[in-house]
């Protein structure tokens, strides 16, 4: 029971959290627009609809309500119990915060040259146009009673034996939904997959006609951190090597595209393509070297080490020793960029598609290699590496080639970032960079190719989504991130595999053993 | 002929000598056992023999070769499987994974053939897999490939574990403790497994063993060893028998 009530009270101050930060940034209003002009609901202030703040509100509650129920379905007792304890954790921490907004707001100081979005009419609006006190305790009470309305609700209609003729009804329409038309014909014929992946894959590449040089530049970006990502992926993911200082490939590739293109600091200016070939094979070649004098180390020593080698090229780059040769802290400039049949590529949307290719051509190499004998090696030595050895596996070959082809990809990423900028330079190759790609893999879902694409989308792309928000929204982006690692630490779309081992609990589990084979029984 | 063979095989940690001027000669086609009390380097020999121990002196000969220096994946190519007294399987892959990692030394495709989907390399995962699934048809897995190794219950982890070790085709296994954690019932079916090992695969057998009735029951010949040496050899009868062995077993009095 105390864990029922402890895990309602967490659920309750994530969902808390959550709603302070949407009041923060005036999503709030937005939403309880949208929901007062579908209900037709009557504007109490001038500010916003008020109708629509409480039916937004009674619905966040009616949900939180319903996910603290199935704590414990079966009893009646304890569904009320945990709805109520999520009910009072939100209530409070909301009507807390409406109280503090209230009264600051009440003694004359001005919030909005701290928070753009809490000008007055803003808190009248969350006051629902009503004293503090009413306010505050209007928000407290229609937490409370929706939390417990959602917990009583989802258990009067999902416990099997609860309910009566609604139950029943509710159950038909659930099982009609999840069983009609397209869901079912989707699951007895796995070959309309690949009519999903066509329509998935043409809607990308029309994608880059519709959108304007802002945002093909911006969703560039986000493809680039998809190739790194999904070259990380199997560094990382697969392979179990824990690489930090991925950032260094990056370096390699973008300034081996600008040496050999760029007019200075090196006078050789090849054409794009044969470069490209260069770059990749270049920074291969550097995680090879790279990998040889890691080869023993694991784990924690081993992140180490990289992120020391990530910084050991940063710190070349800058360097005066190396500035007649790689340019110094100016960078390199006037980098060239791809041309076909005459036509220079060198635009945004052009990149884009090419950015695009890149990812294909990537997810295509990863599914090969997860499902072949070299993808097994690497999965068995991540797993353990002794045994892995003990299995005839050349541990010490296969770990030179995962850092060889993680490293060919981020290489592929650089030539494609400093290409398209027409320069590259120190700032570009800092630390954050190899954080972004390991974050990115953790938040869209270890080893999974549609959580990298998604994790670089929310980590790159969110961001910019969020620019309207301007200079909170790297806040914002920081507590999305760390909410989403407490409700789904296995990332957004995580594989099958990872799945399993997160939530197939109950199940009989050995537990993971560190000593040597060396024991004597 | 024998087909593995240790001399005056020595692995000391420190000062102590966990396994110390110990002779075995394993004959083809044989099952042999390794008993003794705990601590007494059953284990370090099986890890000096598959190379994960460098040993101080002697040597390692197997079908005639030596293997002493060698590394562990070396010595697994040249065809010797072996199985862990604590389980020790790739807990986050399917088990049909467990037994195609098994299966590595036996398969030919490389980096290149994985990144350009040659035929060569389809036609080899294609037999690669037939294979693996009979191996799990013949550890009694059939329809379990698609599971988590660690999501499978303790007996059949260790006939995993088994499967992947056969998977390598090997010439001889060494088995660390094939029934611990075993109840009389489950520990008679290993042994007729074991012995089936050799009948129809006719792969030697060497195998580290606490159980009595499996020892006394499967083996054609018995080391002992104690504090790292060889103290007795010979059938089950004579071991049984052998005054020494009942006093490293049962203390000084006893005999």
């Amino acid at each position: 029971m105390r864990d029922q009530l402890k895990a309602s009270a967490r659920s309750g101050l994530i969902f808390g959290v959550v709603i302070i930060f949407l009041m923060l940034f005036g999503l709030t209003k937005t939403l309880s627009d949208i929901l007062g002009e579908l209900f037709n609901l009557q504007s109490i202030t001038r500010t916003g609809n008020s109708g629509g703040l409480m039916l937004l509100f009674a619905l966040l509650a009616w949900w939180a309500g319903s996910r603290a129920a199935k704590e414990d379905k079966e009893n009646w007792k304890a569904v009320l119990r945990n709805g109520a304890v999520s009910g009072l954790v939100i209530g409070s921490i909301t009507a807390l915060f409406t109280f503090l907004v209230g009264s600051l707001d009440g003694a004359d100081i001005e919030m909005r040259t701290y928070l753009a979005q809490l000008d007055r009419p803003s808190v009248q609006f969350l006051l629902y146009g009503r004293s503090i006190i009413a306010g505050a305790l209007m928000t407290f009470f229609i937490f409370l009673i929706f939390n417990l309305v959602g917990a009583l609700a989802s258990y009067i209609l999902e416990t099997r034996h609860a309910g009566g003729y609604l139950q029943k009804k509710y159950l038909q329409i659930k099982d009609r939904i999840s069983g009609t038309s397209i869901v079912v014909r989707y699951k007895e014929h796995p070959q309309s997959k690949w009519i999903g992946y066509g329509i998935l894959l043409a809607g990308t590449l029309l994608m880059p006609q519709f959108l304007g040089k802002y945002w093909n530049y911006a969703m560039g970006t986000v493809g680039i951190y998809v190739i790194m990502g999904l070259g990380l992926n199997i560094v990382v993911g697969l392979a179990g090597l824990l690489d930090l200082g991925y950032v260094a490939f990056f370096a390699i590739g973008a300034y081996t595209v600008g040496l050999l293109t760029a007019p200075a600091p090196i006078p050789i200016q090849w054409s794009f393509w044969p470069v490209l070939v260069i770059s990749i094979l270049l920074a291969a070649f550097a995680g090879i070297l790279l990998g040889i004098p890691v080869l023993r180390m694991r784990g924690d020593y081993l992140a180490i080490v990289t992120l020391g080698f990530g910084e050991i090229i940063r710190v070349l780059i800058r360097s005066d020793m190396m500035s007649p040769y790689l340019g110094g802290p100016q960078g390199v400039r006037d980098i060239g960029g791809p041309s076909l049949f005459g036509i220079s590529l060198s635009n945004e949307r052009a990149y884009l598609y090419l950015i695009i290719l890149g990812i294909l051509l990537a997810i295509l190499l990863t599914n090969f290699l997860q499902k072949s004998r070299v993808g097994r090696a690497w999965m068995a030595m991540r797993e353990d590496e002794t045994v892995a050895q003990a299995m005839g596996i050349n541990t010490l070959y296969y770990k030179l080639m995962a850092f060889a082809t993680g490293a060919a990809f981020a290489g592929f990423g650089g030539v494609l970032f400093a290409a398209r900028n027409q320069y590259t330079g120190p700032a570009d190759h800092t630390l954050m960079v190899s954080i972004n790609v390991l974050s990115l893999l953790i938040v869209g879902g270890m080893g999974s190719i549609p959580g990298v694409m998604i994790g670089a989308f929310v980590l790159k792309g969110l961001p910019e989504v969020l620019r309207e928000l301007d200079i909170y929204r790297l806040l914002v982006f920081g507590a999305l991130l760390v909410i989403m690692m407490i409700i789904r630490p296995e990332g957004i779309w995580p594989a099958p595999r990872r799945r399993m081992e997160l939530h197939e609990s109950g199940l009989e589990e050995i537990p993971p053993d560190e000593s040597l084979i060396g024991e004597e029984g | 002929m024998s087909i593995l063979e240790t001399r005056d095989l020595t692995k000391r940690f420190g000062g102590l000598s966990a396994v110390n001027r110990v002779n075995v000669a394993i004959p083809e086609g044989a099952i042999y056992s390794i008993i003794g009390p705990n601590g007494a380097g059953k284990t370090t020999l099986f890890n000096c023999i598959t190379g994960f121990y460098p040993p101080e002196e002697g040597e390692v000969l197997f079908m005639g070769k030596n293997l002493t220096g060698l590394s562990p994946d070396r010595i697994t190519q040249r065809g010797i499987s072996r199985t862990y007294q604590n389980i020790r399987l790739f807990p986050a892959m399917t088990a049909l994974e467990n037994i195609l990692v098994g299966a590595h030394p036996r398969l030919r495709s490389n980096f290149a053939d994985a990144i350009l989907r040659t035929p060569r390399q389809r036609a080899e995962e294609k037999t690669a897999l037939e294979k693996a699934m009979k191996l799990l048809e013949f550890v009694g897995l059939k329809g379990k490939g698609d599971l988590l190794a660690r999501n499978l219950p303790y007996g059949e982890q260790r006939r995993l574990e088994m499967a992947r070790a056969l998977a390598n085709e090997p010439k001889i296994i060494l088995l660390d403790e094939p029934t611990a954690g075993m109840n009389p019932n489950e520990s008679r079916t290993m042994m007729r497994f074991i012995e089936n090992l050799r009948e129809e695969l006719g792969i030697t057998i060497l195998l580290i063993e606490h159980d009595m009735k499996v020892v006394m029951g499967i083996s054609e010949f018995i080391y002992v060893l104690d504090f790292g040496q060889l103290i007795a050899q010979g059938s089950p009868e004579e071991i049984q028998r052998n005054p020494q062995v009942i006093e490293s077993y049962l203390g000084r009095g006893a005999a």
